[in-house]
């Protein structure tokens, strides 16, 4: 029953990787909804949007100028992935983890 | 669907009273995280140290020795529960009284011992 | 009915707005050395703010916040900073100019060094914030500004060659004194684009209780509302072209931009002189002090207006009462009005990309002004601007030391 208080300015902005170690981008948003169960006060965080701006990625991986070519041959290189709050696993807040690989997450239509 | 965006919507928003009065915006958010559980939105901080925070370690010891010199020790923050939301908007709207919140105490000080004492201040409007 | 009457309003106090210290002494001192050469920098100027103020009108009447207030929520605290910190900085330059303005046309008046008007029009100013509403401070500065007018009764008496003005009004560059002449139209641009006047109009829109239906009204005021004060600029710079570039005077004291009316108009021209830098630099003066009291209140969240008691927004009414006192202390101790002038609107002009560049994406968003975000012309117009305020980055330093005089 270990619950940690964590402040919003600090989770947002943190990079995030996937359970195979793979840098999946920043946490950008987190949503939150009225929970259903309890007293219907409270709010909890239902998703987390994670983006990963692609020419960031390219120069951290240092295959800038191919990836950079092959980034503007397409319209924008900008992912985004809605990820339920069960996927994210936040024991230790300034390293989260995505619990589920990268192929099966979830992709968002915003941003 | 009323998902409410918490970095867009809620951090850095205008917050107001029961009576519609600024009271401040939110500085900070904190969440509660437990294995297994959602994080749940717990507080809202108000106030000087919390933005502080926000923009470094060493703006934080500035400050603080910049309060030591006129002899402020304390910090006047507010945590107001999240359940204290009653809508939001453009503004979030708080079930709370201003009187009630450390982080307004610099107003009320000003309004005692400065303003009040410089005629033509009292009243509603002007 | 109702609509036409502010939008009347907001025309007049445009134009005793746009001119002010740095504009009256900027255009004199450009028409001085330059003859109508810098015309089209004003012009290039009027048209920028122009643009700028609609945005910012724009943004409050539909989002119902200040650009200040969105400043903080869409970009963040850390963010936020960035442009109150410059914009308080190169405000407080402004304003201590704007003081020593109404100083010097006091001296001008009645021989009492200006160094001794500093404090008393500065407490004048605080008293007026402190018991006057906002409908004062606006229709009282819009109303005596008027006098203004008699630049251009001044410049029309002096019959300028209209086609030369006219060549003036297009862009061009000099063969010699290149380094002073781009100093100067930096100072220009600085004088007419000054961030506080985008912010007040914004938090001005605020206090008026502006919604969608004010959009046209915003349209005219900002746009008319700068062309007509522009028009007086303009004046003031063909002015000093035609009286003091024949006789090779080059402005360093404000008694010779007086000459610029009294040669005209006589001893009228040099009453009406003094009254109207008096009365346009005190108008500024409670303009700009309101403009950063504003941006932190809205910044930090405070409660905040001039319709207010300050026993109920004591922050804000102590941040401008600080604040004017404090900008007193520059004249007050004797510093050169005109010296200060200049430096203020090299900063301002600096300061500019940071109050600029965020408009880029504020308005496109379709959250904060619905269906009323940017056209093409207006973001071709604020790219445009954006490039600008860059350029005057990059180019203020090197020009202040290099022409700066």
């Amino acid at each position: 029953m270990s619950a940690r208080t964590v402040s919003l300015n600090d989770l947002v902005g943190r990079v995030v990787h996937d359970v195979e170690g793979r840098r999946i981008g920043r946490i950008e948003e987190l949503e939150a909804e009225i929970e259903l169960e309890g007293d219907g006060n409270e709010y909890v965080v239902t998703r987390f949007g994670v983006g990963r701006w692609g020419p960031f990625d390219a120069i951290a991986s240092g295959l800038f100028v191919p990836q950079l070519v092959r980034r503007i041959a397409r319209a924008t290189s900008y992912v985004r992935y809605a990820i339920p709050w069960d996927c994210m696993d936040l024991t230790d807040p300034e390293h989260p983890r995505v619990t589920c690989a990268e192929r099966d997450l979830p992709r968002s239509s915003d941003g | 669907m009323g998902a409410v965006h918490l970095a867009h919507d809620v951090l850095d928003a205008q917050l107001v009273d029961r009576a519609q009065e600024k009271i401040g915006r939110v500085d900070a958010l904190l969440l509660e995280i437990e294995a297994g559980r959602p994080p749940r939105v717990a507080t809202i901080v108000i106030g000087g140290a919390a933005r502080a925070e926000r923009v470094g370690r060493w703006f934080v010891a500035i400050r603080r020795a910049w309060r030591a010199m006129f002899g402020q020790r304390e910090e006047h923050v507010s945590r107001i529960p999240f359940d204290k939301v009653r809508r939001i908007g453009d503004t979030i709207e708080l079930d709370v009284e201003e009187r009630s919140l450390d982080s307004e105490h610099l107003e009320r000080w000003l309004k005692e011992h400065v303003v009040c004492r410089i005629p033509g201040a009292g009243g509603e409007r002007k | 009915m109702k609509k036409w009457s502010e939008v009347a309003l907001g025309v007049v106090t445009s134009i005793g707005g746009f001119l002010e210290v740095g504009s009256i002494a900027t255009s004199t001192q450009g028409g001085a050395e330059f003859g109508y050469r810098l015309a089209w920098v004003l012009l290039l100027g009027i048209l920028s703010l122009a643009f700028l103020m609609e945005m910012t009108g724009r943004l409050a009447a539909v989002s119902k916040r200040t650009y200040a207030d969105l400043l903080r929520e869409r970009f963040g605290y850390r963010f936020f900073l960035l442009p109150l910190v410059a914009v308080f900085v190169v405000s407080f330059l402004v304003l201590a100019s704007e003081i020593g303005g109404v100083s010097i046309a006091l001296q001008m008046a009645t021989g009492i060094s200006f160094s001794w008007w500093a404090i008393p029009v500065a407490l004048l100013g605080w008293a007026l914030l402190w018991r006057g509403t906002f409908g004062i401070v606006e229709k009282g500065t819009a109303l005596l500004g008027l006098v203004a007018i008699v630049f251009a009764v001044g410049a029309l008496k002096l019959h300028p060659a209209w086609p030369a003005v006219g060549h003036g009004l297009l862009p061009s560059a000099p063969s010699e004194n290149r380094a002073r002449y781009w100093y100067l139209a930096v100072s220009i641009l600085g004088a007419s684009i000054s961030p506080y006047l985008y912010l007040f109009y914004s938090a001005g829109a605020i206090e008026d209780e502006w919604t969608i239906e004010h959009l046209g009204v915003n349209r005219v005021t900002a746009g008319l509302g700068n062309l007509f004060g522009g028009v007086l600029a303009v004046a003031a710079l063909i002015a000093a072209a035609l009286v003091l570039a024949p006789r090779g005077i080059r402005v360093d004291r404000y008694e010779q931009i007086a000459m610029v009316l009294a040669s005209p108009l006589g001893r009228a021209g040099f009453v009406l002189f003094l009254a109207t830098l008096c009365i346009t630099c005190f108008g500024s003066t409670l303009e700009i002090v309101l403009a950063i009291a504003y941006m932190l209140a809205q910044g930090f969240g405070w409660a905040w207006s001039e319709n207010l008691k300050p026993g109920k927004d004591a922050r804000f009414a102590m941040s401008y009462t600080v604040v004017i006192l404090l900008a007193a202390v520059p004249i007050a101790i004797g510093m050169n009005p005109l010296a200060l002038t200049n430096v203020s609107m090299v900063a301002t002009a600096a300061s500019l990309p940071v109050t600029v560049i965020p408009l880029l994406v504020l308005m496109n968003d379709g959250d904060i002004l619905l269906n009323h975000t940017n056209g093409w012309p207006s973001n071709i117009a604020l790219v445009i601007i954006a490039l600008l305020s860059v350029v005057l980055l990059l180019a203020a330093l090197p020009l202040q030391l290099l022409g700066g005089g």
